[in-house]
């Protein structure tokens, strides 16, 4: 802050909180200088928001029914309205979305950490291992994704844990494929041979070049697995096949209101829009950081 | 406005004109002001580095720039015809029947899925209102012109079937077959060996004299430009800095761009016992605007009225203008401000010290079929060589893509195991690549690329591998600034100098270096060409310098190994090697690379080396050129010729070598 | 290409073979056992293990699986446990619904998609943003839409509220009406995502042909840019975008056991469902087997028919 002499007096009131330089740091920054990224924060942010300040709103407690006041359009009161049992639709939204978010977090987790992990050994070592990696993942991309969730959940059974599992156990051979290529086409780089020619060991080629240099792409692809797996859990749980009521998740609620499409139709309508608001926001992240993230447009 | 005292009109004429690409960085004026025109039946170079807008102004003129380029302003007249104001169909109706077009890469040039017969008999049926039968008839007949042998079978063969070679001659054929006035020809031969590029500039200068068409030929060779061209455009930064005819551009240029570039290209008949002259700094960045003259900055004779106002073209005699201030350019004043500095040849005390021995070194690629095991296919790339480094000199190894150059270095270097044969070396050998945007990882500072050697090796702590890090980025003619920075935010020329700090980060014995020069811009290889030679001097470092570019190998290199599918086929000491080669291969090599001298180029004789390079996979039991030999007997046929002394330190592997 | 097929070939065997084993053997990791499973506190004791014997549960693993093999070798299945009709019958009815649907959602999404995204790419290319991004925008956003959510608001607006289309109802194969009408609805929903991916895919693919040299090369000998545009780059484009089709054939089967479920159609998706949720585990392990094999073939004949449209791939 050395230059407060030159600061237009009507910047001063910003500046007080956030110095100057960190503004223009924050402007210059290649992940907020970005529409998508800014759009997936528009979204993701209040929504994160109003799920941590959910128990200090004046809303109804997502499990309350309330026989008074049953099967009620969206008011102000109950913005997106009530169910057969009076339950209030937004605060079980609210708590339905902090269930995706969970979902779709751990999933992306899971699948990006045995995905990198995986497609490195299979494209690094080559051989016996990689063929062993790649007949394992092929046997399993045999099977649409939301056909082996299926499957698993029925080995599994249901609930939070089993179906982040299934979700993630249906994702992981697409990262693994993934990391794979990307380790294939990084490991006949040159740096690769420089680093070769004075005999560093496998694990400094793997940890320092192709794990940072593969990451950015992984990461691409885990947020849109994030996106993903919101929606396979939501279809999961419409079909009964998920997260068991009367815990609210998204795919519930839409299933609960179903049958009451005719007389009640914001019990699945709203809740279906806030799927696809997620969904959207995660695919923005994913656009914003193969944006900020490509190498060419940094300079 | 260069046109005086003649009587036809020009065929093309392009007056001021002016092309943008829109990017993130800014607005990219990539062509500015630019007028020149062409004669019937004239051949124009237009010479300029990679950015210098010689593409751009090639493309404007036919309107096939792509988004986000466009043409801002200016007229192209065509017979007249103001092709800026043309229709799409109007414009349609031109392209390909008026002005025929060559462009660089014959690899995807061609539509892949599409046989060269559809390829070239749907123009000619359109333009000259052929029936298929006719076209195809006359399809034939112009790849025979070209030279394509057996045309009748080969037209119906798909572009990946062809070697590059073979396909920029489909082009070629395609691009006349219309009977253009003009051929706009954009690095027809940049991405082809130097005895394919000889035919091919052979069959350009042949067919466009024969039918009187004129041509407008883009590169970045002078010495191509020497060769073929009538007059010459130079551009620097989207701007001609001049325009004259062959002979005075070389003898007497007037622009200091087109001075020192003529000054930087090593000489095949100098001596070489001096440093190259080098153009100091970088071309300007042309997403910013440029105030006053572009090249200023680098040129040692600018004044203060160079920064205020860009100069315009001015007549500097009969057909010669040139855009600068200064009436004499540099004069004869050096490029540099570096005093030229001797460059001596090795002959240190330690100069017979063999610290390299490769002894019948054999890299033998295996591919076999998945139906048939037995069906194996081999790829011999590198065949039974034998080659000596000594401490502190240069092996230059050079040979056409293919001929195992690449291979021999990754041996070296231990990146690949040989198949048999041996290699001893003395201390420890490093490397520097061709790419340079390859080379680094890109989420590395500089300062530990530079480090990474030695933090591998656990060489010293923290403190004492900071102090070397520095000390090599000093020694390679960067500063400490440079250090925090990512390979993304430095040049090609700068990172090839970080190359060489981190190849010598522990102090090797040998230094192998790939093509160092062959991605950068003809005014920065001179700088990495003199760093090297003087780096030699100063560490008594032996070079094993590997490059297609036989000028700068005999410039740079004590001893020269030539090589021919795998195999060593001459080595010698540099000079005798050039001056007078043993081997047939040697002498077409030589005799392929075009000198920036239209005198001598004139005078040589353009008896090119025919033929390509055979099949790696095919068997060959006798000499492996005699194929291709204007020289080949029948023994040559059926027996080998092992590489054998025949001359005091001279080898080669011929039956005739005397 | 004979050699590549048969390669192809040897890897769709492996394959198979694979998915078969997973199955059989992911089945056996339900906790207690499938017949436990599927009786849940009903039966106790001697019954159970009555029902064990009945399912083979009590033989050797090795046994059990030859079994399961030889019954998957000669299409008998074994029948379901709580309506005890043959598999076998059961597929061949719920079969033909499921993939009516997918062929019809296929064929009308590529021929929606592909201009859609050739018009997209065409745009782009030429600099036009406007276009492009219009569809790329709402192509994102169907793709994202869930289908189920989106199903229902097909069904409130077209069947509940407009009345065009019946909500339920049989389906008879003597009646093409009735197909027709049950039918318009999950593959008008279904298609609507399959367009989102396709169009995306083939902008993608077109696009980058457009900036080929040879496209430049055939403006350059002066034809038209429709020329081009259908003679070059649609031409060099369908490769890539024959793979898209086969890949995002999982997506569709994805999307028929939602709508199945939805628009209650007696499908395969359906019968699967129905097993799961009376834990009939040996007809959900057959059809398991059904859908990845169908997917496996239906990636078999893309990747055929991408080397047979390819002339640079001849052996």
């Amino acid at each position: 802050m050395s230059n407060t002499a030159i600061t237009p007096p009507e910047r001063a009131d910003i500046t007080r909180f956030f110095p100057v330089k960190t503004v223009m740091a924050l402007r210059r920054n290649r992940f907020l200088s970005n529409s998508k990224m800014i759009g997936a924060l528009l979204i993701l942010a209040p929504l994160g928001l109003l799920i941590l300040c959910a128990p200090l709103l004046p809303l109804q407690a997502p499990l309350q029914t309330n026989l008074m006041a049953m099967m009620q359009p969206p008011s102000l009161e109950h913005p997106f309205g009530t169910d057969r049992m009076g339950r209030d639709i937004f605060s079980r939204t609210l708590e339905g979305v902090k269930i995706s978010l969970q979902v779709g977090l751990s999933v992306a987790a899971l699948a990006l950490v045995v995905g990198m992990l995986l497609g490195t050994l299979a494209g690094f070592f080559g051989g016996l291992i990689d063929r062993a990696i790649m007949v394992i993942v092929d046997i399993f991309m045999a099977f649409p994704s939301l056909l082996l969730a299926i499957g698993l959940i029925a080995v599994m059974g249901t609930g939070l844990v089993p179906v982040v599992m299934a979700i993630a156990i249906a994702d992981i051979p697409r990262f693994i494929r993934l990391q794979r290529s990307l380790v294939l086409g990084l490991r006949t780089r040159a740096y690769i041979d420089a680093a070769r020619t004075v005999h560093a060991s496998q694990f400094w080629l793997m940890s320092r070049h192709i794990v940072p240099n593969s990451l950015a792409p992984m990461l691409v692809a885990a947020s849109i697995s994030a996106a993903n797996a919101i929606l396979v859990e939501a279809s999961l749980s419409f079909l009964g096949l998920g997260i068991m009521p009367p815990a609210p998740s998204l795919g519930n609620l839409i299933r609960e209101g179903q049958l009451y499409m005719e007389q009640a139709w914001w019990i699945s309508t709203l809740p279906g829009v806030v799927i696809l608001l997620i969904a959207i926001s995660f695919h923005f992240l994913s656009d914003g950081m193969r944006q900020a993230l490509d190498p060419r447009s940094r300079k | 406005m260069i046109h005086q005292g003649e009587i036809t009109a020009p065929l093309l004429d392009v007056r001021n004109l002016r092309t943008e690409f829109a990017t993130d960085g800014g607005t990219v004026r990539a062509v500015d002001d630019a007028s020149f025109s062409i004669m019937p039946g004239e051949r124009i170079a237009v010479v300029g580095e990679s950015g210098s807008g010689k593409s751009a102004m090639a493309m404007s003129i036919l309107r096939l720039l792509v988004y986000p380029g466009r043409v801002v302003a200016g007229d192209v007249l065509l017979e007249g015809t103001n092709i800026a104001q043309l229709s799409e169909r109007q414009l349609n109706q031109l392209r390909g029947r008026s002005v025929g077009t060559v462009f660089q890469d014959p690899m995807s040039s061609l539509d892949p899925v599409m046989r060269i017969s559809k390829q070239m008999t749907a123009p000619i049926m359109r333009n000259l209102g052929m029936n298929y039968k006719e076209a195809h008839a006359e399809a034939v007949e112009w790849l025979r012109k070209v030279g394509i042998p057996d045309p009748e079978r080969r037209i119906t063969a798909f572009p990946f079937e062809m070697s590059g070679g073979m396909r920029q001659r489909v082009m070629i054929a395609m691009a006349l077959s219309c009977r253009p006035k003009l051929l706009i020809a954009d690095e027809p031969t940049t991405a082809l060996d130097v005895t394919i590029q000889a035919q091919i500039v052979e069959i350009l200068k042949k067919l466009t004299s024969e039918a009187n068409t004129a041509m407008m030929f883009i590169t970045h060779d002078l010495g191509l430009v020497a060769r073929l061209a009538d007059k010459v455009a130079v551009m620097y930064a989207g701007r001609i800095v001049e325009f004259a005819t062959v002979e005075e551009i070389f003898a007497a240029p007037c622009h200091p761009y087109t001075q020192s570039l003529l000054r930087t290209i090593p000489s095949p008949t100098a001596l070489n016992t001096s440093r190259l002259p080098q153009i100091p700094g970088l071309p300007p960045d042309m997403k910013k605007a440029i105030q006053g003259c572009a090249f200023r900055e680098r040129c040692r004779a600018a004044t203060d009225i160079c920064a205020r106002e860009a100069p315009a073209l001015t007549d500097r005699g009969a057909s010669h203008v040139a855009a600068c201030w200064q009436p004499e350019g540099l004069g004869s004043s050096p490029i540099d401000a570096q005093p030229d500095r001797a460059l001596r040849r090795n002959d240190g005390p330690f100069r017979d010290r063999v610290i390299v021995e490769i002894n019948n070194l054999n890299k033998h690629f295996v591919s076999s079929s998945f139906l048939s095991r037995t069906k194996r296919n081999v790829i011999r790339a590198v065949n039974g060589v034998s080659l000596r480094v000594r401490q502190g000199e240069t092996l230059g190894i050079v040979g056409e893509s293919g001929c195992g150059k690449s291979t021999l270095a990754r041996l070296l270097l231990g990146l690949e195991k040989p198949s048999s044969g041996e290699i001893f070396t003395e201390g420890l050998t490093q490397m520097v690549f061709q790419d340079p945007a390859s080379s680094f990882n890109p989420k590395m500072r500089i300062r530990s690329i530079i480090e990474e050697p030695l933090l591998v090796k656990r060489k010293g702590d923290w403190r004492t591998r900071q102090a070397r890090v520095e000390e090599l980025v000093k020694l390679v003619g960067l500063d400490e600034a440079h250090l925090d920075r990512f390979p993304g935010q430095l040049s090609g020329g700068q990172l090839q100098r970080i190359a060489v700090a981190r190849a010598l980060a522990l102090e090797p014995s040998v230094v192998v270096a790939d093509e160092p020069t062959s991605a950068l811009d003809v005014s920065v290889r001179a700088q990495i060409i003199n760093l090297l030679a003087d780096l030699k001097q100063e560490l008594g470092v032996a070079f094993v310098f590997i490059s297609h570019d036989l000028l700068t190998v005999q410039y740079i290199s004590d001893r020269i190994a030539v090589m021919y599918l795998g195999e060593v086929v001459e080595y010698g000491p540099a000079d005798l090697v050039f001056n007078s080669p043993s081997h047939p291969y040697t002498k077409a090599l030589i005799d392929a690379v075009p000198i920036p001298d239209p005198a001598r180029e004139a005078k040589r004789a353009s008896a090119v080396l025919k033929g390509e390079l055979p099949s790696p996979l095919s068997e060959i039991s006798g000499c492996t050129f005699a194929t291709r030999c204007p020289l080949a007997t029948e023994q040559c046929r059926t027996e080998k010729p092992k590489l054998r002394q025949h001359r005091k330190s001279r080898e080669a592997a011929c039956h005739y070598a005397k | 290409m004979l050699a590549y097929s048969l390669k192809k070939l040897l890897q769709l065997v492996v394959t198979t073979i694979g998915v078969v084993m997973l199955v059989f053997f992911a089945m056996r990791l339900i906790p207690g056992d499938a017949a436990a499973a599927m009786a849940g506190d009903t039966l106790s004791g001697a019954a159970l293990e009555r029902l064990r014997d009945q399912m083979g549960l009590n033989d050797p693993l090795l046994v059990q699986f030859w079994n399961f093999v030889r019954g998957l070798l000669v299409l008998d299945f074994g029948r379901t446990l709580t309506t005890n009709l043959p598999v076998s019958d059961l597929i061949r009815s719920a079969a033909p619904i499921t993939l009516l649907i997918a062929i019809a959602t296929i064929i009308l999404a590529i021929a929606i998609a592909i201009p859609l995204g050739t018009v997209a790419a065409f745009m782009a290319h030429k600099g036009h943003k406007t276009l492009d991004n219009l569809i790329t925008g709402l192509a994102m956003i169907i793709d994202l839409m869930p289908s189920f959510w989106t199903a229902l608001v097909f069904l409130l607006i077209f069947s509940l509220t407009l009345g065009w289309f019946p909500a339920s109802g049989p389906i008879s194969w003597d009646d093409p009406y009735s197909i027709v009408m049950r039918l318009a609805l999950p593959i008008l929903v279904l298609s609507l995502s399959q367009v989102a991916i396709l169009a995306r895919m083939t902008r993608t693919a077109v696009l980058e042909v457009l900036s080929e040299d040879y496209v430049r090369t055939a403006r350059a000998m002066g034809w038209s840019e429709l020329r081009v545009l259908f003679r070059h780059a649609l031409k060099n484009a369908a490769l890539p975008i024959v793979t898209v089709v086969g890949l995002s054939f999982g997506n569709l089967l994805n999307g028929t056991i939602i709508v199945e479920a939805i628009f209650t159609i007696p499908g395969v998706g359906t019968v699967l469902i129905n097993g799961i949720n009376s834990r009939d585990y040996q007809l959900v392990q057959v059809l398991m087997i059904f859908y990845a094999l169908l997917f496996v073939f239906i990636n078999f004949a893309t990747d055929i028919l991408y080397r047979a449209l390819d002339p640079r791939v001849k052996f």
